[in-house]
């Protein structure tokens, strides 16, 4: 057991030390990156669609960077088994460790752009709030959350290759409907009530509770999302051990 | 049917093995392939057992089932609690991270621990004769010299029984001797071995018993002479040029 510990931190680790070489500027692009990305939906939504407004900085940024950790680990999650073809056609591995290799690179790199993010709130001037303890609660959250999902759709991908292009435009929908542009608490109450389904959503506005107003993120929604997050990890946990030894057949090398 | 003398229970033994892949072969209509169809052997303590068959015969699949990648569709296996591994040159190298980063990461894939690797470090490396390029990116290393890392690494995994797929000794010329005689001395020495190959003279030099796979059955199981004699007089020497060649157009 240990041994997999280990197993699927050395892997991160040379996944990201592999990143890094990968390009001249190396471990500079782990934050270039996003920001070269926020600074495109700053530009539409900032200024083409001149929604901005005092504070829309730090409001679009709490959404995007959370958002970004989410749909980055479920698009490289979701294919962990049939991207890793040629290593689990060689040697026997539990494919459950193949979802947690690829999570854990991806929120390394997500926690060095949250850590700026948090100095870039302390610099523009929104003090610190006592509320700022409640961040590791949110951040946990949102990780079972991820893990949940991209190891419930690693199960499915391998045999189902037609559900990456699914999984691609799916996010995209999501991104729209997560309220990463816009207060969601700004609609009618009963459409709240249907955006409020969507953990990302909820999530989002507990960051931006916690960080930006100084208030408690709804517990009770945590509460929800860490129960179900849990259900479908040992439901995905349990699909992949059953199907430990039909993947290597399945996936293409 | 065992040629050689009394041996206690088998370590493994296959009793009517199948596995099926499945294909495409229209928009929604799937294919099945029985890559085995029929397979039934014994494999005892500290032998080195032969499994020949031409190409195409289902070995590469039988070595997957005993590595316990994969599992059959049909048939049973039964095996004693112990671990069975490919011998699988270079696994999990990549091009970006040093030889020893490569190292460490193919040997834990193998299910080496971490700190088993780093201890044996110098010797694989010593071994490889890549001392002093240890610290180095392996695309700097040309391709004997991956080819020498990854053969001192995957010998370091010691699996209870060892199974190879055709290759012995890899590299260069001095190289590809120095494998193929410690290869060769594991093979020969109390370990229980699985060799999988279309050669007869590999096999002749180097197995106690031999079983026979053709098309997806498995034909005959015996001493080396008596089943190598067989297989020669149904499969002239002329065979493997064929089979290259048939391999050709398949792909």
């Amino acid at each position: 057991m240990r041994h997999y510990f280990e197993l699927v931190w050395y892997k991160a680790y040379a996944d990201l030390r592999t990143e890094a070489a990968r390009a001249y500027l190396g471990m500079l692009w782990w934050v270039l990156e996003p920001l070269l990305y926020m600074v495109v939906f700053y530009m539409v939504f900032g200024h083409l669609l001149q929604r901005g407004g005092p504070g829309f900085v730090s409001f679009l940024l709490c959404g995007l960077i959370v958002w970004r950790w989410f749909s980055n680990s479920i698009t490289r999650g979701a294919t962990a088994i049939s991207s890793n073809a040629g290593l689990i056609s060689q040697v026997y591995l539990p494919k459950y460790l193949l979802p947690p290799m690829i999570l854990v690179a991806n929120t390394l790199k997500f926690l060095v752009v949250f850590l700026l993010l948090l100095a870039y709130l302390i610099i523009v001037g929104s003090s610190l709030h006592w509320s700022w303890i409640a961040l590791p609660i949110l951040l946990a959250t949102q990780l079972l959350l991820i893990t949940a999902c991209a190891s419930l759709l690693a199960v499915f991908t391998p045999f189902f290759p037609d559900l990456k292009m699914l999984i691609d435009n799916g996010l995209t929908l999501l991104l729209f409907m997560s309220g990463v542009f816009y207060d969601i608490s700004s609609f009618p109450e009963q459409i709240q009530f249907y955006f409020r389904l969507n953990p990302m959503a909820m999530l989002i506005e507990g960051y931006r509770a916690v960080l930006l107003k100084g208030i408690w993120p709804d517990w009770a929604a945590l509460g929800t999302t860490v129960l179900v997050s849990l259900f479908a990890i040992c439901a995905a946990v349990l699909l992949l051990i059953r199907y430990d030894r039909i993947y290597p057949k399945v996936v293409v090398t | 049917m065992n040629g050689l003398v009394h041996r206690a229970e088998p370590v493994l033994r296959l009793q009517d093995v199948g596995v099926s892949y499945q294909r495409r072969i229209g928009l929604f209509k799937r294919g099945r392939f029985w890559a085995l169809r029929n397979v039934s052997f014994s494999l005892y303590h500290g032998e080195s057992l032969g499994i020949i068959g031409r190409n195409g015969a289902g070995k590469s699949t039988l070595l997957k089932i005993l590595a316990g990648i994969i599992n059959p569709d049909r048939g049973q296996i039964q095996r004693a609690s112990l671990r069975a591994a490919l011998l699988s040159l270079r696994i999990g190298f990549v091009p970006y991270l040093t030889g020893r980063e490569n190292a460490i990461l193919s040997a834990m894939l193998m299910g080496i621990h971490r700190r088993q690797i780093e201890q044996a470090m110098d010797e694989v490396f010593a071994f490889a004769e890549l001392e002093e390029f240890i610290d180095q990116p392996l695309y700097t290393y040309s391709a004997g010299m991956r080819a020498r890392l990854g053969f001192a690494v995957a010998f370091q995994s010691d699996p209870d029984i060892l199974l190879i797929d055709e290759v012995l000794g890899v590299g260069d010329a001095d190289f590809k001797q120095k494998s193929t005689e410690l290869m060769r001395k594991k093979i020969l020495s109390d370990k229980t071995v699985v060799i999988v190959s279309h050669s007869t003279s590999l096999i002749h030099n180097l197995c106690d018993r031999v079983v026979w796979i053709d098309r997806g059955e498995s034909k005959r199981e015996g001493a080396t002479d008596e089943i190598l004699a067989l297989y020669s007089a149904q499969n002239p020497v002329t065979r493997p040029e064929k089979d290259a060649a048939r391999k050709w157009h398949v792909i």
